[in-house]
């Protein structure tokens, strides 16, 4: 075939580039030369975020020794989950859901179309369940037990916490194999490379299962809460709804963290693909936007079917309609709007609007419409320390989330030898 | 326990849901069109 | 043992584990292997109660908790507020000022038949004993879905420790395995509490009812509530005037999440079915594969 022997000169040419990993210390070599910072490090993000790192690392080895209770948490024995299991676990998985969604698109759909942001998708999705769900470990109580679930020797299987905890360790696995072509390609790996591309389709088959069952099984872990949770919010069909709103809520983060990507390295991104770039947004915005149409008529079903249209007029209505009217049908219009104007700034500020609410939601459900009838007094209210551990892991998160962009050919063009393949 | 005897319909909201889903039939049509307008 | 007793026995715990854990909608972790004997319980008799708060102090005694003062004018200014269990304290009385006088009313863990919270728990730490006692084992983890999932609010979370645990009336689970009866039944001076088997302390509620129709109310909370608890209350007044709520249902807790737990493997056996078909339909012929991804390019080529 002609086209070969152009594809081996390009190796040739880019052979340079690769590592060439003979051996182990050949690896720690590679590695060591890799950990170090690259370019300024005096940067303002750096700056500022680097004191709250290190301010938030030290209160979680407090918060292990200590136990969960003031100073460190405002948790009690009204509210036992707060901002980490309301914020970082469940609203963190929601944002993380884009991950799955693309991963149909792409992979299942075959809509090519997308593939040009699958690696960085599926990369923050790894990365939020490495930290966001990760954080869980902070919020656990008996933290030393936390192998329990997974090789204790009393699995509740009939719980809905063991089926979330085996599917967020599962899917970890699923969205590392997915992503794991691409180290390959940094490590200059070639047969490694061939091996794990091939068990993408599998991994994607599968994290979609997984996903499906711990989006959904995130509010099954409420439905005993029937009591508690205000009508207007709870239902039998929670699962469902959280399924579907995690489609947007992880949609609208993939366009959120990829309009900031976009501006951050740039420099990475060939031409081209800054102008296929608009065509991407518009398309997510379609689906975000077709997606919560759906999810609005759901909610006023449920609504209607749970009775609890007459709660409607009362502090807790207001709130509920300020949720599903604000926060969901106004920048479902909104993205609607903007895909069909191919304005991207109407699109990335419907993406916000969108993610404050899906917050708005999950924590609706962990803490404020949780136990709403305590007084206002005595409702559980973020503490300082809980709210520094959260933008830690959030910033952690996104250091993790750069040093691996700019090592691994995420944004960047895989190397000539992995193009190949395609 | 006399409450155990009075009669509850458990169906009650049925027929309003349903009314709801036309409501959404139609206006689903109509955000089809917006969302996939030519832009002007 | 011989070999087909052995297999009779092999073969029914087989049948037990498949059918009684995995597949009879019923049942949950709540509820394993509870035909084994009958529930134990208390009748509470609210009509009975002076509101000394012996039990509370025999209760503290008997699971190593801070011991209360319970001389008469500390009991006077304790009982003017309401008051909830703790982790420091597995039994509260409340006096209730109602048409019918100062009601004072015993509450603790009502050992629901099918407990929420031991439903919830991942690990079964939280577990329903065959003899009715809802009990706590230290291999939790903390995650306090049990406070979250009971419907009385009755786990409490030891928030001030480092090696915090989950605290709540185990009806004396420890001093049953000796033959003993609760701390606060054996303490009660007035015979408010009766411990029993569910069957006798519902039949005593409902001979003392039908002997006195005009001091109780016809109903005895905790007979179905929430699926029927362990502990089971008598009173003069309705009983959302004594603090209890009336809103719980009569459906177990843990057969709310089954609609969610049973969808599981028919995700797990049709969505890989559908995304494969999907997948495979949407595939441009073999010969002119341009534009396919390269992944699903090498698992076909994997697979011949």
């Amino acid at each position: 075939m002609a086209g070969e022997k152009l594809d081996t000169v390009a190796i040739v040419e880019e052979k340079d580039d690769s590592p060439k990993i003979k051996n182990l210390s050949d690896f720690w070599t590679f590695l060591k030369k890799e950990l170090k910072p690259r370019g300024n490090i005096a940067t303002p993000f750096n700056l500022i975020s680097l004191p709250i790192m290190i301010l938030g690392y030290i209160f979680i080895v407090y918060r292990l020794a200590a136990g969960l209770g003031k100073p460190i948490t405002n948790l009690n024995q009204d509210f036992p989950w707060g901002l980490w299991i309301g914020f970082d676990v469940v609203t963190g998985v929601a944002f993380a859901g884009g991950a799955y969604v693309l991963c149909f698109v792409v992979y299942i759909l075959r809509a090519e179309k997308y593939h040009a942001i699958i690696r960085a998708t599926v990369l923050n999705g790894f990365l939020a369940y490495l930290f966001y769900a990760g954080a869980i470990v902070l919020d656990i109580g008996r933290w030393w037990n936390i192998y329990n679930p997974m090789i204790g020797n009393s699995f509740g299987v009939n719980a809905v916490m063991f089926l979330v905890a085996w599917h967020f360790f599962l899917y970890m696995l699923a969205e590392l194999v997915e992503f794991s072509p691409t180290i390959a390609e940094w490590l200059g790996m070639k047969r490694l490379r061939k091996i794990l591309g091939s068990l993408t389709l599998g991994a994607v088959v599968f994290g979609i299962c997984l996903s499906t069952l711990h989006q959904s099984g995130l509010a099954a872990l409420m439905i005993m809460a029937k009591n508690k949770i205000h009508p207007l919010w709870y239902t039998e069909f929670i699962p469902i709804l959280y399924f579907v709103s995690s489609i947007f809520a992880g949609l609208s983060m993939v366009i959120f963290e990829g309009s900031i990507s976009h501006k951050v390295f740039g420099d990475q991104i060939d031409e081209a693909h800054h102008k296929h770039y608009d065509d991407i947004l518009v398309g997510l915005a379609r689906i975000c936007s077709v997606a919560m149409f759906g999810y609005f008529f759901l909610k006023i079903i449920l609504l209607v079917h749970e009775h609890a249209v007459p709660y409607l007029n009362s502090p807790m209505g207001y709130w509920f309609l300020l949720e599903i009217i604000g926060f969901v049908l106004v920048p479902c219009f909104m993205f609607a709007h903007g895909a069909q104007q191919r304005n991207t700034s109407t699109i990335k500020f419907a993406a916000v609007i969108t993610m404050i609410g899906i917050i708005i939601n999950r924590l609706n459900y962990t803490f404020i419409a949780y136990n709403w009838y305590v007084p206002l007094s005595q409702k559980y209210w973020p503490a300082p320390m809980e709210l520094i551990i959260t933008a830690s892991i959030i910033l952690t998160e996104i250091w993790a989330f750069r040093w691996i962009v700019n090592r691994m050919p995420v944004l960047k063009e895989p190397p000539a030898w992995a193009r190949k393949l395609h | 326990m006399e409450e155990l005897f009075t009669y509850t319909d458990i169906f009650a909201t049925k027929g309003v849901e349903y009314l709801i889903i036309i409501a959404f039939f139609i206006l689903i049509v109509a955000f089809w069109g917006l969302v996939n307008m030519r832009p002007q | 043992m011989d070999r087909r007793n052995f297999l009779k026995i092999f073969g029914s715990g087989v049948a037990t584990a498949a059918t009684g854990n995995l597949l009879n909608p019923a049942k949950t972790n709540a509820s394993e292997d509870n035909q084994a004997t009958e529930f134990y319980g208390i009748l509470v008799d609210t009509t009975r109660c002076i509101g000394c708060r012996r039990c509370e102090k025999a209760c503290a005694e008997a699971n190593g908790l801070p011991v209360p003062d319970i001389d008469e004018l500390t009991n006077k200014s304790v009982l003017e507020k309401m008051r909830r269990t703790s982790d420091t304290q597995y039994t509260i009385i409340n006096r209730y000022d109602t048409e019918k006088g100062p009601i004072y009313v015993p509450k603790r863990c009502m050992h629901c038949n099918q407990p929420g919270c031991a439903a919830a728990c991942l690990v079964k730490a939280m577990r329903k004993r065959p003899s009715g006692h809802v009990t706590w084992d230290a291999n939790c983890i903390g995650c306090r879905l049990c406070m979250v999932s009971c419907p009385f609010d009755i786990p409490k979370f030891e928030y001030t420790k480092a090696m915090p645990r989950i605290q709540k009336c185990n009806l004396c689970y420890d001093r049953y395995k000796k033959g003993g009866i609760p701390a606060c039944v054996e303490v009660c001076p007035t015979q408010v509490l009766v411990f029993g088997t569910r069957r006798q302390i519902l039949e005593e509620g409902k001979r003392r009812i039908a002997a006195d129709p005009d001091k109780y109310v016809n109903h005895i909370y905790g007979e179905y509530e929430v699926g029927g608890t362990s502990h089971l209350y008598l009173s003069s007044v309705p009983f959302e005037q004594i603090g209890f709520r009336k809103d719980l249902g009569t459906v177990p807790y843990p057969e709310y999440s089954t609609g969610f737990l049973f969808a599981v493997p028919f995700i797990f056996v049709l969505w890989p079915i559908a995304m494969l078909g999907i997948n495979r339909a949407t595939k441009k012929d073999d010969e002119s594969g341009h534009g396919e991804n390269h992944e699903n390019k090498e698992h076909e080529k994997g697979k011949h």
